[in-house]
């Protein structure tokens, strides 16, 4: 067993701890700034139109198009911050919130993401039409497939998703 | 309409969402850096050396992979730099790592979002390894 380097580790964990938190809050403070802006113009419904296409593709509630375009070009945390927020706001369901997930997770950060591989080589088409088909087909085969709600038992976490009418009627 | 209060009310949401975010992130930041300070990802690369043929790498593309998919992206990209690969094998590495990275952190984020991280988790590395396989054959 190697002896660890602890005056390296605890600058290198404390160094990308701060980095981290202080890209979140500068991107995640002004996203939600712009949201309750965006909210109270009540433009956001407007917004979320040229969206509508995808969420009905993949019977999603129109609320969650905005955390899927936030986690799709800023990456999967800033997606979840939107997601987490909406989430107290009872606009997602467990379905919503969950094929949201599922998408984001296998797809996010498409820009930066795929630019770091191409930067080594990578054929930029190739690895970003692959990541979209992939996330796509099975962000849609969960979406037809009618054992997602049950899933909620088994697969939910600790967030408490305040249960609505209106995806249970469709 | 748009008030003071409204520029408040985001700026208050903005902070308690990192903050929330930050209770997750920050302590499994500090854990996985001390994992690269020790042999473990040394040790899980050279196990999973072997089966690099399967998705049509050399051996010791497994350590990038193993990197990637535990600490992050950019620790990946330098030991695919260190490496001779073909644009075949790149590309096939890159698809892999993009479907399935810093799983560590990311299933945790996913996990506070309410869904279960082991579940994020092994689905994803089950679904880079296909993806890796499939490319292999169709490339």
């Amino acid at each position: 067993m190697e002896v660890i380097a602890w005056s390296e580790f605890i600058r290198t964990a404390l160094q990308g701890s701060f980095k981290s938190v202080f890209q979140m809050a500068v991107i995640i403070i002004p996203l939600m700034i712009f949201l309750e802006v965006a909210k109270d113009m009540n433009v956001l419904d407007g917004m979320a139109g040229w969206m509508a296409p995808v969420m009905r593709f993949f019977r999603l509630s129109q609320k969650g198009a905005f955390p899927l375009v936030i986690g799709l070009i800023f990456g999967l945390a800033y997606g979840a911050g939107v997601i987490i927020e909406s989430v107290k706001n009872g606009d997602l369901t467990w379905r919503d919130l969950f094929l949201i997930n599922v998408f984001l997770v296998l797809c996010h950060s498409v820009l930066e993401d795929t630019a770091l591989f191409m930067a080594v080589g990578a054929n930029g088409i190739i690895i970003l039409a692959g990541r979209l088909i992939l996330a796509v087909l099975i962000t849609y085969i969960l979406s037809r497939w009618s054992g997602v709600n049950r899933l909620e038992k088994i697969f939910a976490g600790k967030i408490m998703v305040p249960h609505c009418s209106h995806c249970e009627k469709s | 309409m748009v008030t003071f209060d409204t520029f408040k009310r985001g700026f208050y949401k903005g902070l308690s969402t990192t903050w929330l975010l930050s209770k997750v992130v920050v302590p499994i930041y500090v854990a996985v850096s001390l994992l690269s300070f020790t042999p473990l990802l040394k040790q899980i690369s050279d196990f999973c050396s072997p089966f690099m043929k399967y998705v049509g790498l050399p051996g010791e593309a497994s350590l990038a992979l193993v990197v990637g998919n535990v600490l992050n992206i950019y620790g990946a990209l330098g030991v695919m730099s260190s490496l001779p690969l073909n644009s075949k094998e790149i590309n096939i590495m890159a698809l892999m790592l993009l479907l399935s990275h810093s799983l560590i952190v990311e299933s945790a984020v996913a996990g506070k979002c309410g869904i279960n991280p082991w579940f994020v988790g092994l689905s994803r590395i089950l679904l880079a390894i296909i993806a890796g396989i499939v490319v292999n054959i169709l490339l």
